[in-house]
């Protein structure tokens, strides 16, 4: 058998949310008005909607548009067609590409923490757990580990794409459009394998090959985003020779 | 608050065209418009950014496969998120079925007052809750107190009447409340 207070509680959560009919409000207002039951439940009803609505936004990772943009290619796409009014000229590869910088460099240092990890997961130290016969500890204990300098990576990225915006919008005319582009899409080909790598490492995460693919692809993206931001430099500076030296680099790679 | 952020229907149905037409630029601006709000829905949907990164992926190639069923009766942003909330049901049903995922029944709530949460802490507390909700009221609750979505919106994007979007929402809230007071 349904309650008075249970009859009013739809219509207490419409009054939450602004929505509730006039003729309605004044029977429900004259209820709460000598119920404190259901004016606890309004409140914290208000207080759930406005908190829902302060929840952290997250931001979709730069890489995911490049999976994206590599299926829809699989799919037909071309990308000879129009405009891209969502991201006017370069600018947003190249913040992509620099904040990508940041990440790799704090990425190489985290791969190669993980990588030593990995690989001698037998020597103890103070700040390990000692291992047990099934290993399981270890296991949890690097996961932990891993887990928690992904954390303090994230939160350097997330400071550091605020600089990196400047120096985006700075630069984002100093490379010709056609060397520009073939740095593009050696950069996509690296995401994708980037992917893949992720891909595996997410259905297998202890698999020593698919984390090493992973890093090798992350040290070749390092690498060529050096050289690339190496090169805007050059060219800027107009220096022919250092751009030329930078350019049979990049073809050899 | 709604989901589309291409202003105007005209500009749409450009956008669509051009997609149509098979434009990388397109999708990209298609990208650019909507990739927050859906990854954001996913995320919350999905619980971890993982899952929820190949769940906007996914969503993005079929709406390039089903551009043509787009009628333009839904707003795109409508059209796109109900493509996602529906392979994230699906997803979730797939994984329920693999795992002892424990959805807790929705009867029976009490009406208890609880401590507002006001701090990071019990935020996330709030975050770990909605985790714990049913999977379709989890979707109402994120759709439409989250995501700011109204009814009409949600129950559009769901698939079902404002009635359902409205009993679904406040069975959710009473449920969070619930799990926000133990």
């Amino acid at each position: 058998m349904t309650t008075p207070c249970e009859a009013f509680s739809a219509s207490i959560g419409e009054l939450a949310d602004g929505t509730l009919a006039p003729a309605e409000r004044g029977r429900v207002e004259a209820h709460l008005d000598h119920c404190a039951s259901c004016r606890a439940l309004l409140a914290d009803l208000e207080a759930i909607h406005r908190e829902a609505r302060q929840l952290p936004r997250a931001e979709p990772p730069a890489a995911l548009w490049t999976r994206i943009a590599e299926g829809l290619r699989t799919q037909g796409v071309s990308d000879g067609g129009g405009a891209n009014p969502a991201h006017p000229g370069n600018t947003k590869w190249w913040l992509a590409a620099a904040a990508a910088v940041v990440v790799l460099i704090i990425g190489g240092v985290l791969a190669s923490q993980i990588t030593r990890r990995g690989v001698t997961p037998e020597t103890p130290s103070s700040s390990t757990p000692p291992a047990n016969a099934s290993g399981n500890a270890d296991a949890t204990g690097l996961v932990e580990s891993v887990e928690a300098d992904l954390e303090a990576a994230e939160k350097h990225y997330e400071r550091a794409i605020a600089g990196l915006e400047k120096i985006a919008s700075a630069d984002e005319r100093s490379l010709d459009p056609q060397v520009a582009a073939t740095l593009k899409k050696n950069l996509e080909i690296i995401d994708s394998a980037i992917a893949e790598s992720r891909t595996a490492l997410r259905s297998e995460p202890q698999s020593a090959p698919a984390r090493e693919s992973l890093f090798e692809a992350l040290r070749r993206k390092m690498s060529l985003l050096q050289d690339t931001i190496a090169l805007m430099n050059e060219m800027r500076k107009g220096n022919q020779a250092g751009t030329a030296q930078i350019l049979e680099g990049l073809q050899k790679s | 608050m709604g989901p589309s952020k291409v202003q105007g229907r005209e500009a749409e149905a450009a956008l669509v065209e051009r997609c149509r037409r098979g434009e990388m630029g397109a999708f990209e601006e298609l990208y650019g418009a909507y990739a927050g709000r859906l990854y954001n829905v996913a995320c919350r949907l999905l619980g971890n950014p993982a899952d929820a990164e190949d769940l906007v992926q996914e969503a993005f190639l079929q709406a390039h496969r089903k551009l043509d069923t787009f009628r333009g009766n839904a707003a795109l942003g409508t059209w796109l998120h109900r493509l996602l909330v529906n392979l994230g049901l699906d997803y979730l049903r797939s994984r329920a079925g693999r795992t002892a995922h424990a959805t807790a029944g929705m009867e029976d709530v009490n009406v208890v007052p609880f401590t507002r949460p006001e701090t990071v802490a019990e935020r996330i507390d709030l975050e770990h809750a909605i985790a714990r909700l049913p999977d379709g009221s989890r979707a109402a609750f994120v759709l439409h107190d989250v995501e700011g979505l109204d009814h009409k919106e949600v129950a559009a994007v769901l698939g079902v009447s404002e009635g359902t979007s409205k009993s679904q929402l406040h069975k959710a809230r009473l449920k969070l409340r619930e799990m926000l007071r133990q």
